[in-house]
């Protein structure tokens, strides 16, 4: 009488991939790259008590990120602010507090693509041309708008330029709370903390915390085999549960008396004495990960116990895309995170995670 | 998609749990609430009173939990009807029953349910959920009402309270379901305390329990809340297309000017 579908879970994607990262067609930075926003990035060393100089330098330069206030969206579109940041370097912009299934949400990508996606009231009265969001139904209740501001015909003064303005100053104007970065690839010229002076901005820094896990129980791993081998070594999608376990604090134990989880560690594993966990929390940039991959990278450069390190990178659950353009949406959760496991050899394994509203990743 | 809204909160009570109420709603994540009032023409004759407006009600609103915008509070009335005569309230042109933005109403017999589908100018048909329905859904006064823009309104409340009517919540959803298809339905709590409250995402999944399909649970709780606001809305306009607002009058210069008729001749 009840409904089949009650003893499914919302549809998830998990794609796993495997390459070396000195390769010369390796895709790891690349991957990086096309995810834009991430909110959190969390690196698990085993065997590792105390970090090494180099990553600890490369952590404390990750840079501030900006919050900026009630930022009207035309701000954004005019050509002072398009040739002193979006031109020169990488700028990343989120609106802040918004929910991508609630509110109207907007994004500035680093190649200049300005997305915005509004209810269907903010559509209708909004002007610009957008189409109907994927994951939106029968009736459309979501559409997505994408501003190229490089674009050859978005000069001043021209006919897109002017209706673009005029939708966003005159008819209906946006504004939100916005997270800003800035990758700056060395050019001259001012900073955002002096450009949006006359708005409230405030510089902030991201949340770094350092823990060390005693007696921690890892799962054994070989480079060459995603699957694992029953008695060998474990698989892809058994690293990824244990990972998250590890990452949340769930105790592994499946102590009688617990509640609330009854998780193994998946056979066979060993129990490592202590085990490094740094969580840095914030809008961080690709360009920035990049650096922190390159550094755990060289970690194996030296003779080091650990047969394996990982760095999880979490995107922000509101955000209107995913990788490169593709939609992103919220059904029951919105995570879209990417996952590495470098190996002593340099080889690695990237593990890409989406949920329901989502597009496979690339 | 739009926000999450809750459009049953009994405004029978004091002050301060309305307001501990509200704060709750904000917490959780609802946009809009709209503040029931129950009118039931079995007691005596209850003259139907202006509403109270919010604004005096909350002097300041909650922020919803995650955005930075304060939540929407709406007035609704609720008829429970039992006699075809206690409909005449509706037809009448009564100004207080305007005031309102969301007009529901409780039918409790068969003849009354197919009145209130094809007939009465609601935006709610309210659904029994505390004890066995005394009559089964016919397809043709639901697709009616489908097609005018009505919603069947479930509570999800009672089932919280008691083990008895979690029974006849569940088998009186289904029922409706087999008939409706999971279209046009809004599910909301009418939850005298802040305990009884539970979040959108939690009442979605309720409405998998109920029959419907992922997209249309998460729609009951949104979009089908803001479709049902939305028609309450048009009440206030003439066809939907046209309101009225009123302007201060401008006292200077109306005896110089020339009357309207007389222009509309000379320039047609």
């Amino acid at each position: 009488m009840l409904p089949a579908q009650l003893g499914r879970a919302p549809r998830h994607l998990l794609v796993c991939e495997r390459s070396h990262a000195r390769h010369p067609r390796s895709r790891h930075a690349a991957h990086v790259r096309d995810h834009a926003y991430s909110c959190r990035v969390s690196f698990l060393i085993p065997e590792c008590g105390v970090l090494p100089e180099v990553v600890k330098s490369t952590i404390a330069d990750i840079g501030d990120y900006y919050l900026v206030r009630s930022l009207p969206v035309h701000e954004l579109v005019t050509h002072e602010f398009i040739d002193a940041f979006v031109k020169k370097g990488s700028c990343y912009a989120l609106s802040y507090k918004t929910k991508i299934d609630q509110d109207n949400t907007a994004a500035l990508l680093p190649n200049g693509k300005l997305i915005l996606s509004v209810d269907k009231g903010t559509y209708e009265e909004l002007g610009l041309q957008g189409r109907p969001s994927r994951y939106s139904g029968k009736k459309v209740m979501r559409y997505i708008i994408t501003i190229d501001l490089t674009d050859a015909g978005f000069q001043p003064e021209s006919k897109k330029h002017n209706r673009v303005l005029w939708a966003l100053k005159e008819k209906k104007p946006l504004e939100f709370d916005f997270l800003l970065a800035w990758y700056n690839t060395g050019a001259e010229g001012s900073t955002l903390m002096s450009y949006f002076s006359k708005n409230q901005i405030q510089a902030l820094k991201p949340k770094i915390t350092f823990s060390t896990l005693r007696d921690l129980q890892c799962p054994v791993l070989q480079s060459n085999d995603l699957q694992g081998k029953p008695e060998e070594s474990c698989s892809t999608e058994e690293l990824f549960e244990w990972l998250g376990a590890v990452l949340n604090q769930v105790s592994l134990d499946n102590k009688s008396s617990s509640f609330l989880s009854t998780y193994c560690c998946p056979e066979p594993n060993t129990v490592v004495e202590k085990a490094f966990l740094c969580t840095i929390t914030g809008f961080i940039i690709p360009e920035k990960i990049i650096q922190l991959l390159e550094q755990l990278c060289s970690y194996f450069s030296e003779p080091k116990l650990a047969y394996w390190l990982t760095l999880t990178v979490h995107g922000f659950a509101d955000s209107p895309v995913s990788w490169r353009e593709s939609e992103h949406g919220f059904h029951k959760g919105g995570e879209n995170l990417y996952n590495f496991v470098i190996f002593r050899n340099l080889d690695y394994w990237l593990q890409m995670a989406v949920g329901a509203h989502d597009d496979c990743p690339p | 998609m739009a926000g999450f809204a809750d459009l049953n909160l009994p405004q029978g009570l004091d002050k301060k749990s309305l307001q501990s109420l509200l704060d709750t709603a904000a917490h959780l994540g609802y946009s809009a609430v709209a503040l029931n009032h129950v009118i039931d023409f079995k007691e005596k004759k209850q003259e139907i009173a202006k509403p109270v407006s919010p604004s005096e009600l909350f002097p300041s609103l909650p922020i919803v939990q995650g955005t930075s915008k304060r939540i929407k509070v709406l007035t609704r009335l609720t008829l429970i009807v039992s006699d075809p005569s206690h409909c005449n309230l509706l037809r009448s042109t009564s100004a207080n029953i305007r005031l309102y933005d969301i007009i529901a109403v409780f039918p409790k017999t068969e003849k009354l349910f197919h009145i209130a589908c094809t007939t009465l100018d609601v935006d709610l048909v309210c659904i029994n959920v505390t004890e066995k329905l005394p009559f089964y859904f016919r397809r043709p006064p639901v697709n009616m009402a489908i097609d005018r823009g009505i919603y069947f309104e479930l509570l999800y409340t009672p089932a919280i309270k008691d083990s008895t009517m979690r029974r006849y919540t569940i088998s009186n959803a289904i029922s409706l379901m087999q008939i409706c298809k999971g279209k046009n339905i809004v599910i909301s709590s009418a939850a005298e305390r802040p305990l009884e409250l539970r979040g959108p995402y939690d009442v979605a999944n309720l409405g998998l329990l109920f029959g419907l399909s992922e997209g249309e649970a998460k729609a009951a709780v949104s979009t089908n809340c803001r479709a049902a606001m939305l028609h309450g809305e048009t009440r206030k306009s003439a066809c939907g297309v046209v309101y009225t607002v009123k302007k201060p009058r401008k006292v200077e210069e109306e005896e110089t000017a020339v009357p309207a008729c007389k222009k509309a001749k000379t320039q047609a």
